[in-house]
């Protein structure tokens, strides 16, 4: 095929996965869709494989190709043009019940040619509790409606018997029906574009040029694995639910131009819905490898090619029916996603020729707080917390991570104004900021993230309650690298009004201990957020890079003056002594030698 | 391993020995775990520095592992007691 030929189809594929991510957003209603960006769009080949892997959260990339093979299984010799299926069972390749796969099949002249698929985490699936997240759940049965494959609509009409079924079992339907539709538009622009390519340049020809960009993708992706030392990096991320705690282990092993990541050793799944399915896993580990290894070339199956995973049956990584799964996304899998980003990181690391694009892990403690209740309205609200997607930078080798600089595995992803949470849910922020302390010290700081505080207001009911699930608040998860500290733990915070007076005025410089009233940690189930009581919570920041002793006291002072790091923090970690306002240099020394040698009094390695 | 190649940035390759990026103290073969050669240190989080790390919970430690030669840290791990190190090698190229 001629370079230019193939140059344009490529192109043309990339912007149909655009046009059709920006029809899924004007259709959609929903603050996680349109706000959080929760969403996936991807072209697939006839077969299934990835074509085109688009943007959102990239652990779907894979799942949603396994989904299009199992279409193709299910419903062989009776899939017709304008056919819309749907898919959300774990068990068969979705990643929780909530998260509804619409793959819809693409024909050019009566012939099957190619796949779209898309997902929304949608209003909600009808667990156990609202939202999706089920922390209540003990197996997958109580997670909600759930299907290996049904077609939705048919040759381009919908199935109303199917989509009232559906509706039947969720909270909210009229939201779920937008979430659906709003999946249907994007399946049909990505077909119309789709189709429309083919016809001016031949579906023989788009084919062609498909099967060259699988294969380009492979010899690129093998190409830079070869560049890449061979070795072994280990990586472990600890997951607890209330006090029980679950290990993801991973060695990946990087030899010539394959990669394996091994996860044998991870704990057994877990009785909490924090498990994943293998398909899941699969989707985890290549969602950081896509951007971190394959930022120049096309997201498709032929980056899968060289990659194996060895994750053991019945393992936490690997669940078995009917195991819980509906905390999967911000629980196992972002586990897999952040170890991945962790042992790639340090394999980048290790090269001379990419060092300067490893990254310690960003982000790694994705949270899942969704409100819910009577808005100030009269109508219902159900909702997350989009500042989870607001994330944090991990640092480089040569800079700091970006403060509240997103995640690896969403390139899209941000958060909510405040303005249209309060306008959506009786709910008031006292404050949200830049969390002090809770990037990775080192070298170069890890990116930080934030803090917020909320109370009810004007709520018909005298507030709301919230489903909140994750991986707990007990375990740093952004790892450092290179000697760089993890960003800290996440923090949720029931404050319970004091019985007498009023609540001491909050003032943004005040944070948490300004909210009067008693503190009680929360991590996993329903709560009320009532009366007078406050929620506070506390995202993650990054990790660092590097001794934080040799950082520039220049740079310490500059985030101490900024409210990113705290005087205690600037002493006790950085070994930097300020005074008013300005670095003591003498004094900066004697701190970090004192450091040094209190480092060498301890006890050598066993 | 290619001579170029290191393990970290603060843990360099020389003539296929690991050694501290900063002094080069010996830290072992590069195809064994270094962190063998380190000092090593053990400290609950919360006592990390900051109240950033102070999660209310015991046995959730910061591991640090400094260079013997010069004290520079050269990496860090979280952990609950008695986990096994995370041993990151280079491989040996034939
Ligand atoms: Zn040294």
């Amino acid at each position: 095929m001629d370079p230019m030929t193939f140059s344009i189809i490529r192109h043309r594929l990339f912007r149909i996965v655009d046009e059709a991510v920006i029809t899924l957003k004007h259709v959609s209603g929903s603050a996680i869709t349109n706000e959080g960006h929760d969403l996936m769009v991807s072209l697939y080949r006839a077969d299934g494989t990835l074509l085109m892997g688009g943007v959102g959260f990239l652990h779907h990339l894979t799942s949603a190709a396994e989904a299009c093979k199992s279409i193709i299984r299910r419903f062989e010799g009776d899939i017709h043009e304008g056919d819309i299926f749907l898919l959300n069972d774990p068990y068969t390749a979705a990643l929780h019940t909530s998260d509804i796969y619409l793959v819809s099949p693409i024909h050019h002249e009566g012939r099957l040619v190619a796949w779209s698929a898309c997902f929304v985490h949608v209003y909600d699936i009808g667990a156990v509790n609202p939202g999706g997240f089920a922390p209540q759940a003990p197996d997958i049965y109580t997670e909600g409606f759930s299907s290996p494959g049904i077609r939705l609509v048919a040759g381009g009409e919908m199935r109303q018997d199917v989509l009232d079924t559906i509706l039947n079992m969720v909270r909210s339907p009229e939201m779920v029906t937008l979430d659906l539709r709003s999946m249907i538009a994007c399946n049909n622009v990505a077909r119309d574009r789709m189709q429309s390519l083919m016809t001016k340049y031949g579906a023989k020809e788009v084919d062609g040029a498909c099967a060259e960009l699988v294969n380009q993708s492979e010899d690129l992706f093998r190409a830079r694995l070869r560049e890449l030392p061979d070795g072994q990096w280990q990586s472990r991320q600890y997951l607890d639910v209330n006090g029980d705690t679950a290990r993801v282990n991973l060695t990946m092993t990087k030899k010539d131009d394959r990669l394996i990541f091994d996860f044998s050793g991870s704990d057994p799944q877990s009785p909490y819905s924090i498990n994943c399915t293998k398909w899941a896993s699969l989707g985890g580990l290549f969602a950081p490898l896509f951007p971190l290894l394959c930022y120049d070339i096309t997201w498709n199956e032929g980056v899968l090619r060289p990659v194996e995973m060895i994750a053991p049956e019945g393992s936490i990584v690997n669940c078995t029916r009917p195991a819980p799964v509906s905390v999967a996304t911000v629980g196992a899998i972002q586990s897999v996603n952040n170890a991945a980003c962790s042992t790639i990181g340090k394999m980048l690391g290790a090269s001379e020729k990419y060092r300067n694009q490893s990254t310690a892990v960003w982000h790694a403690n994705h949270f899942a707080i969704f409100k819910f209740g009577r808005n100030q309205k009269g109508g219902d609200s159900i909702g997350i917390l989009t500042e989870t997607f607001a994330g944090a930078g991990g640092a480089r080798s040569f800079a700091d991570g970006v403060e509240i600089g997103g995640e690896i595995p969403n390139p899209i992803s941000r958060m909510a104004n405040v303005e249209t949470v309060e306008a959506a849910f009786p709910v008031r922020y006292l404050f949200r900021r830049r969390a002090p302390d809770s990037g990775g010290p080192g070298e170069y700081r890890g990116g930080t993230g934030g803090e917020l505080a909320l109370v009810p207001h004007k709520a018909p009911d005298g507030g709301i309650n919230y489903v909140i699930s994750g991986k707990g608040s007990r375990h740093p998860m952004s790892e450092g690298l290179a000697g760089g500290y993890p960003g800290a733990p996440n923090s949720y915070v029931w404050v319970k009004a004091p019985e007498d007076g009023a609540n001491t005025p909050v003032t943004a410089a005040g944070g948490l201990d300004a909210i009067s009233g008693t503190q009680e940690r929360v991590s996993w189930g329903v709560y009320p957020l009532m009366g007078r009581d406050a929620l506070y919570v506390r995202w993650n920041g990054g990790g660092g890079h590097g001794d934080p002793i040799v950082r520039d006291p220049e740079a310490v002072r500059r985030d101490v003056a900024a409210g990113l790091v705290t005087l205690q923090s600037a002493g006790d970690i950085y070994g930097v002594a300020l005074r008013d306002g300005a670095v003591d240099e003498t004094e900066t020394m004697a701190k970090r030698k004192s450091i040094r040698s209190a480092r060498l009094q301890q006890e050598a390695s066993e | 391993m290619s001579g170029q190649d290191r393990i970290s940035a603060s843990v360099a390759v020389k003539e296929g020995q690991a050694v501290c990026a900063a002094c080069g103290h010996d830290l072992g073969p590069a195809t064994k775990p270094w962190k063998d050669h380190a000092h090593r240190r053990e400290i609950p989080l919360a006592l990390a520095g900051g109240q950033a790390y102070d999660t209310g919970h015991e046995g959730v430690l910061l591991r640090h592992f400094y260079c013997p030669g010069c004290a520079a840290l050269l990496d860090t791990e979280t952990a609950m007691a008695g986990d096994p190190a995370l041993d990151d090698i280079l491989a040996a190229r034939g």
